[in-house]
C-alpha cells in the first residue's frame, strides 16, 4: 500500500511516518521551510520537497496534497489545529473517506480499520474506511522510526487561487516540558480564583519535580496559562504516572485526557464533583487550606 | 448578508451513561442538545447580523434516529437558538444520518446553502464526536475558502477577518466571502435568552425537510467499545494536616513518590 504523509510540526513528521509503515510504503511531503531538517527524516521511502511552497500556505496545502493524492491509498496528516484544517478539504476534493485523531490503524479486506475516541471519550468508535482515505494520527501514539535514509525528489507548486491571505503571523513562546511526556502532573480548574493563585499549584509541581497543566477555561478563557497546556479532548492528552487535579470538576471533555493518567488524585470542594469517578484518591477540600500544607509535607519529605 | 449556522444535534456526552463491565452505551437513553461551541457560532452569527443586516438561520441535520423523542429534542434545541436570536431554522430529518458519514452530510448541507447564504458559522467540533470534518468538507463541497479555530471575527465588505489561535502561532487571516468559518469556544460569551425570547422563538419560521441519502457512505461505524479506565476512588478523610500525611503516605504506597 502507498502512504502519503505530511505535517506542518516536523516534531510529528516521524510519528506519521512510523504510521503509515504500518500499511506500506511512505511517501512524505516537506515544504520550504522544512527543507532544512530533511536529514532528520528516518523511515520513509522519499521525500517529496517542494521548494515553491511554505507550510503556512494553507489553501496551497489542500491543492498539492489533493493533486498527488491520487497515486496514494492513504493520505496521513497530524491531529494538530493545521493537519486537522487540511483533513476534511482534502479528503472531499478526492472524494475518500476520512477520520481524525486515530489511535491505531490496519487494513483488512481492502478497507482501512481505524480506532478514535468519540463521546467525550466515552467510547473508542472502530471504523471501517473505504480507500483512498485520508486520516490524522493522534499526537504520541507511534514511536520514531530510528532508521531508513529516504530519497529525494523534488516537485513543483500547483497554482492555486488565493482567496485567504495571512496578514499577521505571531509565533507564540514555546512551553517547557511538554505535558505529554511529563512522570507528573499538577493540573488546574477554575477552582483558582486569580492567577497569582496558580503560585500554589507551581510550588506544589516544583516540590514533585512535575509540571502544571490547566483545564479549557484556564488556558483558553481567562488566558492565565498557555494554550498548550490545556489537558482534554480538545487539547493535550496526557499519560502521567501521578497526575493532581485541583479545583477542576471532571467534565466529561476534560476526563477524556487523562484516562492514561496511572495514579490521580483530585482535590475539589464540592463532594459531587466528577472527578472524584476519575480519582484513585480524593481530598474533599479547599485547595486554599490543602495545598499549601501538602507541598510543605513533601517538602519536609524530599528534606527541602 | 444572509448567515448560516451550522448546529448540529448531539448527544450530551455528560449525560450519556455507558458500562465498562458489559460494554453497553445507551445512546438511545442519553439526551441530545445543541453542542456548546454551536452556541457561540450562533452567538457570533447574531452579532454580525445586527452590525451588517441580513438574516441568519439555523441548519440541523438530525443525526440521532428520527423518534418522536429525538424530533422533539431537535426543536428544542433550534428553539434555543433561534430565541438567542436567529431569524429561522431548517430541520432535515432522516434515516442513515446518524451513521455519521461526513462525506454524505456534506452534500445534503450544500443544497441547502448553495445560493442562499454568503457566509456559514460552524464549531471546532461538534460536541459527541468533535471530528471537525463536516465545515471542511462543506467548504470543499461548495468550492469555498476555509478557516477553522476562529477566536474573533469581522466581516469589511467582501471579505472576513479572522483571527485565530493555532498550536505555534497566532494569525489574522483575511478570506474572500463566500466562506465557511468554524469557531472555538472562547470567540465570546453565548447570550442566555430571556423566557419572552423563548416564548416568541417558538412562532418563528422554522421548515422541516426529508432526506434520504442518494450517495454512498464513505465509512461504516463497525464498533463502539468502552474504554476501561479503574480507578479505586478512595476518599481520604480527616483534618488538613492529617489528610496531607494520608496522601502522601498513599502514594508512597504506589511508587510515584
Ligand atoms: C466540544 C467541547 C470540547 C471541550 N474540550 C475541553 C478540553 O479539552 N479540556 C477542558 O478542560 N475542557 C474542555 N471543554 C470544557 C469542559 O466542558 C468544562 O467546561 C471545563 O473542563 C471545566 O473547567 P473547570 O473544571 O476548570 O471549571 P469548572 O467546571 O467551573 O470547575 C471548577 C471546580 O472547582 C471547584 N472549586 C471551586 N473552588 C474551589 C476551592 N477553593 N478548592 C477546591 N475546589 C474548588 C468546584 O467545586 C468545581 O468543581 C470542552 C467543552 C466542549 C463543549
Amino acid at each position: 500500500m502507498k502512504v502519503l504523509a505530511f505535517s506542518h510540526s516536523m516534531d510529528l513528521v516521524l510519528e506519521l511516518i512510523s504510521a503509515g509503515r504500518e500499511l506500506g510504503d511512505v511517501s512524505l511531503i516537506m515544504t520550504s521551510d522544512q527543507e532544512g531538517r530533511i536529514n532528520e527524516v528516518k523511515g520513509a521511502k522519499e521525500i517529496l520537497l517542494c521548494k515553491g511552497m511554505g507550510s503556512g500556505d494553507q489553501e496551497g496545502l489542500v491543492e498539492l496534497i489533493s493533486g498527488l493524492a491520487g497515486d496514494y491509498e492513504v493520505v496521513l496528516l497530524a491531529s494538530d489545529r493545521r493537519g486537522r484544517e487540511l483533513v476534511g478539504q482534502v479528503a472531499h476534493r478526492l472524494g475518500a473517506s476520512s477520520a481524525v485523531d486515530v489511535s491505531s490503524l490496519s487494513v483488512e479486506d481492502g478497507k482501512l480499520v481505524v480506532e478514535r475516541m468519540t463521546f467525550g471519550g466515552k467510547a473508542i468508535a472502530v471504523e471501517e474506511l473505504g480507500l483512498p482515505a485520508v486520516i490524522s494520527v493522534q499526537k504520541g501514539k507511534f514511536k520514531p522510526p530510528e532508521e531508513g535514509e529516504p530519497s529525494v525528489r523534488e516537485i513543483s507548486a500547483p497554482s492555486v487561487e488565493r482567496r485567504i491571505e495571512v496578514i499577521e503571523r505571531k509565533e507564540k513562546p514555546k512551553v517547557g516540558v511538554p505535558l505529554d511526556k511529563a512522570e507528573i502532573v499538577v493540573a488546574v480548574g477554575r477552582g483558582f480564583r486569580k492567577k497569582e493563585d496558580l503560585k500554589l499549584a507551581y510550588e506544589l509541581a516544583d516540590v514533585l519535580g512535575g509540571v502544571v497543566g490547566a483545564t479549557r477555561p484556564i488556558a483558553a478563557d481567562l488566558k492565565w496559562m498557555e494554550e498548550e497546556v490545556w489537558i482534554g479532548i480538545s487539547g493535550v492528552r496526557i499519560a502521567p504516572k501521578l497526575l493532581i487535579v485541583v479545583g477542576a470538576s471532571g467534565q466529561q471533555q476534560f476526563a477524556a485526557g487523562i484516562m492514561d493518567s496511572k495514579v490521580v488524585v483530585a482535590v475539589n470542594t464540592d463532594s459531587k464533583a466528577p472527578i472524584f469517578e476519575q480519582a484513585d484518591y480524593g481530598v474533599v477540600m479547599d485547595l486554599y487550606e490543602f495545598l499549601p500544607v501538602l507541598t510543605r509535607k513533601l517538602k519536609e519529605i524530599k528534606g527541602g | 448578508m444572509d448567515i448560516a449556522v451550522l448546529v448540529k444535534q448531539s448527544l450530551d456526552v455528560q449525560e450519556l451513561r455507558v458500562d465498562q463491565d458489559t460494554g453497553k452505551i445507551y445512546i438511545e437513553d442519553a439526551p441530545t442538545k445543541a453542542g456548546d461551541i454551536e452556541l457561540n457560532a450562533t452567538e457570533e452569527a447574531v452579532r454580525l447580523k445586527e452590525k451588517l443586516g441580513g438574516k441568519a438561520i439555523a441548519i440541523m441535520l438530525s443525526t440521532w434516529g428520527s423518534s418522536g423523542k429525538r424530533q422533539k429534542e431537535a426543536r428544542e434545541a433550534l428553539t434555543r437558538v433561534l430565541a438567542m436570536g436567529l431569524d429561522g431554522a431548517v430541520l432535515i430529518m432522516g434515516e442513515g444520518a446518524e451513521k455519521g458519514d461526513t462525506y454524505v452530510i456534506a452534500k445534503v448541507l450544500a443544497e441547502e446553502i448553495r445560493d442562499k447564504f454568503r457566509l456559514v458559522l460552524a464549531a471546532e467540533g461538534s460536541e459527541d464526536n468533535f471530528s471537525g470534518l463536516l465545515p471542511a468538507r462543506l467548504a470543499a463541497e461548495l468550492g469555498w475558502p476555509y478557516v477553522a479555530y476562529a477566536t474573533a471575527i469581522e466581516v469589511e465588505g467582501d471579505y472576513v477577518k479572522v483571527t485565530r489561535s493555532l498550536e505555534d502561532f497566532e494569525e489574522v487571516v483575511k478570506v474572500k466571502l463566500p466562506a465557511v468559518i468554524s469557531v472555538t469556544q472562547e470567540i465570546n460569551k453565548p447570550r442566555v435568552p430571556k423566557l419572552v425570547e423563548i416564548v416568541k422563538a417558538k412562532k418563528k419560521p422554522m421548515d422541516q425537510k426529508d432526506f434520504s441519502p442518494h450517495v454512498e457512505p464513505k465509512l461504516v461505524i463497525r464498533e463502539l467499545k468502552v474504554p476501561k479506565v479503574e480507578r479505586k476512588q478512595i476518599v481520604i478523610e480527616g483534618d488538613v494536616e492529617e489528610a496531607a500525611e494520608k496522601l502522601i503516605q498513599a502514594l508512597k504506597e504506589e511508587g510515584v513518590l
